[in-house]
């Protein structure tokens, strides 16, 4: 599993601080929530398809895979609008659809908004791994310790719950008994799977959190740090780019329109 | 760190009446978990002694592990327990080294793991990676480099490297709660080593079940024999303490040096197609119902020579074989069969049969593949090869639920952690659960459930939840509910990991007890005891490769156990014979 | 005799409290994606079907308050939940992270509403609710579901506040019970004078 999900070579995004990639990914996340151009859309999410390409560290095909599922978020983000949206100039109808002209450009800007955001995430959690995550925002955002170890030790607990996972599953096919169908039977075929997960994991975690505790951790604060996580030349480099990417966005919508729709909301 | 000096009662250990500086002290402590109805502790004082080694032994459930955590502080300031006392002495530093590898770490490598107790110290940067290669070092952990996947140590190596964790914090007083219970024998003798190179000048305060390798290394000076309900018995050297509250031990079923030896007398004495008496073993017995057991014990008692004869198992097999080589049909017969794990053979068995009536141990070394080999037996692995299940043809190449629906109906499955296996939500709802399917009359499910509650010794236990059973009943009822299909096949994965000797015992006399109704018990074990002389046969993993090692001495003919159809008059006479010399 | 300080003084989440809600939550999380990615295959464009199953991402925030019953570990359980899409590198990660807060706060501020002290299956089917509100702000300038034709701007929600109700109300109080009942419930509650009381028979 892993060799396929770990990154073939490491960019400026993996060396700099988790940290300023969560803000500035926040920020990007703000403003393409907010971003009511279309044009500016459309160009966010083309350079922040490109940037994914550069940065992510993964080879062409992989990146190039996931790009294509991109046109399924569109799709999935765009339809209800296009076909169920608020509209006067009608270009289509069937029954309860109606695809208007407003609705259609409104569906367009939401798929574009949804790709944006898609390259953004990706960019964000394809080189930033969990654990340094958290120790960097313990370290550099004064994120509690009790906070950051419980879900850098859950991470950890996690492949033993999938474990359990499959071990259960094979239990519930020997002992078969499917005897209810319908809602009722699928509550109870949920409550078959989570009931021992469920304990086993509460069993896990509270055994885990109390050998913490008794290895002087009081999850406060004051530590020492082993892998200190520092602002380098890279996080400069980032925040750069991420700048230059929005205004090359900016600027392209500006002079390279193709909507030419200067509010979505009042079309 | 040093324990939570808060919390530490005022000059406590210089009210001691006692002469010497206590490692740790507590007076009349009361102590309840809630909702329960019993005291664990009531009014118990104890007190240990700087740069003892002690070793707290009792029947499960007797709160040993519970005063760990008192003595260390860990209750109430950790873990919230009703509790009090009068009087209180903490250790300075202490550390707890707990029963499961897997859950006392919260990072995934190893020198994050160490790391975390040294920043929680404070300890400055520089200092750290010297400080982790001198305690790995200690406890014979040495890796070639430090950032190494904890996950990628086995499960003894985990439990060192918790043992190297807990050096860091610089303890005074080291906690060990069964840190054995779940390791194969050679893990076992590693951690009892490793802790023998850190133990001295430190107090060692034990809490373990498995006794054999910690005494072997004469790791303890003093025993503390604790009662149920947390009533302190008696205590003193191992050897004095072993030697005068052996009856106790026995009543208990606190395993202690010994205690194989007796129970595997004991055990082929009563197993006998008939009952002479091989001397001796009479007045104490190895084999007593564990708690709630009573009013089924006549089943594990002793067959006796009619009850034997008229077995199931000696109708069914054609008598006048040769002896020595099993009888009858055999039920299940593997020729080059292999098992795959994504495309991959796993497991390979060139030939093997079993026939009704043969207890078979399988062993081998962790990761050799028995995992692998239940599963593809079960259908739950893709196989190929020949695999014949009561006649029938139970090769295929795609999993399918239908097949393992279809082995299911021949084999029953006892799955390592009872508690993965269970389905209902009270004890007898367990029981009927697989009966429900197959059974016609309710009637008949509620006669087997009430059956399978006695002989399991769960009778009065009907409306409990199945989680909330000891672990003992637990494991008891997971065979129960996989027994009472009276399936030919009967496979268990490590039945008697981690259970106390009563209860170890009481799942092999249950098995031997099926098999002798006509089953073929199938367990997996690491324990060399039950391969040696409990089981008929023995079957070993090593590398992915099964190998029927044939019969062990109790499954020769001469013994007169594995081939039962023999028993006639003149063959039970020469098996008695023989007997006595064994 | 020194009685014990009881939890009630020891104010706020112990760390414990914090592990098992991450750990629950991340395993809901877990079989979430697993399960929505399976039924992603098929996005059903001319119904909003998905709005049907959308009550389960606000499971976490119930399920955990019911078992654990401690203030904050709504909120903390849906962020927790949402981390597993960080963790897989789902292209919703960031995204959702940042709804899971809106969510978590709604059924935060139900459970508050009743003190945290009510813990039956109508409050988490309002607490549900209570997310699916939540989850209704973001849309609207993500989404503008405002703009949505008035019939489908009520099918939608409409449908995800029943399914919430469902899901993360009632289907979480019958895992909440059916985990009580195993006993294991009792590590993660704080002890009542009565169990302190106890000590004294």
């Amino acid at each position: 599993m892993k060799g396929v999900f770990a990154p073939s070579y490491r960019t400026w995004m993996h060396r700099a601080n988790p940290v300023l990639k969560l803000g500035g990914s926040i920020l990007l996340f703000f403003l393409a929530l907010f971003t009511h151009r279309p044009d500016f859309m459309l160009y966010q999410a083309v350079v922040f398809i490109l940037l994914l390409f550069w940065q992510s560290g993964y080879a062409f095909w992989k990146i190039l895979l996931v790009v294509l599922s991109f046109i399924l978020v569109f799709i999935s983000s765009s339809s209800t609008m296009m076909l169920f949206g608020k509209g006067e100039a009608l270009w289509w109808e069937w029954g309860l659809i109606r695809i208007t002209e407003e609705s259609f450009y409104r569906g367009i800007h939401i798929g574009l908004k949804s790709v944006t955001l898609a390259a953004e995430g990706l960019l964000f959690v394809l080189t930033t791994p969990s654990v340094g995550l958290f120790y960097a925002l313990m370290q550099n955002a004064k994120l509690p310790p009790k906070f950051a170890y419980s879900f850098m030790a859950s991470i950890r607990l996690l492949p033993m719950v999938w474990e359990e996972l499959l071990i259960r599953r094979n239990a519930l096919r020997i002992r078969g008994g499917q005897r209810l169908r319908g809602p009722r039977g699928w509550v109870a075929a949920i409550r078959l799977y989570a009931v021992p997960l469920l304990s086993q994991s509460i069993r896990r975690a509270h055994r885990v959190a109390v050998a913490m505790e008794s290895k002087a951790f009081d999850g406060k604060g004051g530590r020492t740090y082993y892998y200190p996580s520092v602002f380098t030349k890279f996080d400069l480099l980032i925040a750069a780019l991420l700048l230059g990417a929005v205004s090359l966005a900016l600027l392209l919508g500006g002079t390279l329109p193709v909507f030419s729709i200067a509010d979505i909301r009042n079309y | 760190m040093g324990g939570f000096h808060a919390d530490l009662p005022p000059a406590g250990a210089a009210k001691t009446p006692m002469s010497g500086e206590p490692a740790g002290e507590v007076r009349d402590l009361r102590l309840k978990f809630p909702g329960e109805d019993t005291f664990v502790f009531k009014d118990l004082t104890f007190r240990v002694e700087r740069g003892e080694k002690l070793l707290l032994l009792g029947p499960s459930g007797s709160g040993k592990s519970t005063l760990l955590q008192v003595l260390s502080g860990m209750i109430p300031e950790l873990v919230d327990v009703p509790m009090r006392y009068s009087e209180r002495v903490l250790p300075s530093a202490w550390g707890m080294l707990f029963q499961d590898p897997d859950t006392q770490f919260c990072m995934p490598y190893v020198d994050e793991e160490l790391a975390f107790v040294l920043e929680n110290r404070r300890v400055p940067r520089e200092e750290m990676a010297p400080r982790m290669r001198d305690v790995l070092k200690k406890v014979g952990l040495e890796l070639k480099e430090l950032h190494v996947p904890i996950g990628t140590l086995s499960q003894g190596m985990k439990q060192r490297l918790a043992l190297a964790s807990i050096l860091l914090m610089e303890p005074e007083v080291l906690f060990l709660d069964e840190p054995s219970a779940l390791l194969d024998p050679p893990g076992r003798k590693q951690i009892w080593q490793a802790v023998r190179e850190v133990a001295e000048a430190r107090t060692l305060i034990i809490v373990e079940h498995r006794i054999e390798e910690l005494l072997e290394l004469e790791l303890v000076d003093r025993v503390a024999l604790f009662g149920p309900e947390g009533r302190l018995l008696g205590q003193g050297p191992p050897e004095e303490l072993f030697r005068s509250y052996r009856k106790e031990l026995l009543a208990y079923g606190i395993w202690h040096p010994g205690v194989w030896d007796g129970y595997v007398a004991d055990f082929l004495e009563a197993y006998q197609e008939t009952g002479p008496t091989v001397g001796g073993q009479k007045a104490d017995s190895y084999r007593q119902a564990p708690e709630g057991r009573e009013q089924g014990a006549q089943v594990c008692k002793p067959a006796g020579k009619k009850h034997g004869q008229t077995a199931p198992l000696t109708e069914r097999k054609s008598v006048g074989e040769p002896a020595g080589q099993p009888v009858g049909q055999p039920v299940m017969v593997l020729t080059d069969f292999r098992g795959f794990r994504q495309g991959r053979p796993v497991i390979h068995a060139a030939q093997a049969s079993v026939y009704p009536g043969d207890f078979i141990a399988v062993t081998g070394p962790n990761g050799a593949g028995k995992s692998s080999l239940l599963l593809s037996l079960m259908g739950l692995l893709p196989s190929e090869g020949g695999y014949r299940l009561s006649g029938q043809d139970m090769s295929w190449s795609k999993l399918r639920n239908k097949m393992v629906r279809a082995v299911a109906r021949e084999v029953g499955f006892v799955f390592q952690n009872p508690e993965f296996q269970f389905v209902g939500n009270r004890v007898d709802q367990e029981i009927a659960f697989s009966l429900l399917e197959e059974t016609a009359g309710s009637e008949e499910v509620s006669r087997l459930v009430d059956e399978a509650l006695i002989r399991f010794g769960l009778a009065g236990l009907e409306a409990r939840h199945p989680y909330q059973l000891s672990l003992g009943q637990k494991r008891r009822l997971s065979v129960a509910g996989a027994a009472v299909l009276k399936r030919p096949v009967l496979l268990l994965d490590e039945p008697t990991f981690g259970q106390d000797a009563v209860n170890t015992f009481a799942i092999l006399d249950l098995c031997e007890e099926l098999r002798r109704e006509g089953a073929a018990i199938l367990m997996v074990t690491h324990e060399e005891k039950i391969a040696e002389t409990i089981a008929t046969r023995k079957w070993e993993v090593r590398d992915g490769v099964l190998t029927d090692c044939g019969l062990t001495e109790r499954g020769r003919p001469r013994a007169g156990i594995a081939n039962p159809a023999t028993v006639g008059v003149e063959g039970t006479a020469a098996a008695n014979g023989e007997r006595v010399s064994v | 005799m020194k009685q014990q300080e009881n939890a009630v003084l020891k104010k706020g989440l112990k760390l414990s409290d914090i592990l098992v809600t991450v750990l629950v939550s991340l395993v809901i999380g877990v079989v979430y994606h697993f399960w929505s990615s399976v039924y992603g295959l098929v996005p059903p464009v001319f119904f909003q079907a998905d709005e049907l199953v959308y009550g389960m991402w606000f499971i976490a925030a119930t399920l955990v308050f019911l078992l654990i019953r401690k203030p904050g570990v709504a909120l903390l359980a849906e962020v927790a939940a949402a981390h597993v899409e960080i963790l897989f590198g789902s292209e919703w990660g960031i995204q959702l992270v940042l709804y899971s807060v809106l969510q978590g706060l709604g059924a935060e501020l139900v459970f508050a509403l009743f003190r945290y002290r009510n813990y039956s299956g109508t409050v988490a089917a309002m607490a549900g609710v209570g997310s699916a509100i939540g989850s209704l702000i973001p849309d609207i300038y993500y989404g503008y579901v405002a703009d949505y034709e008035t019939w489908m701007l009520f099918a939608k929600y409409g449908m995800r506040a029943i399914s919430s109700m469902l899901f993360a109300g009632y289907l979480a109080y019958a895992l909440a019970k059916a985990v009580e009942a195993t006993g294991v419930t009792s590590l993660i509650r704080p002890v009542t004078a009565k169990d302190v009381a106890a000590l004294d028979d």
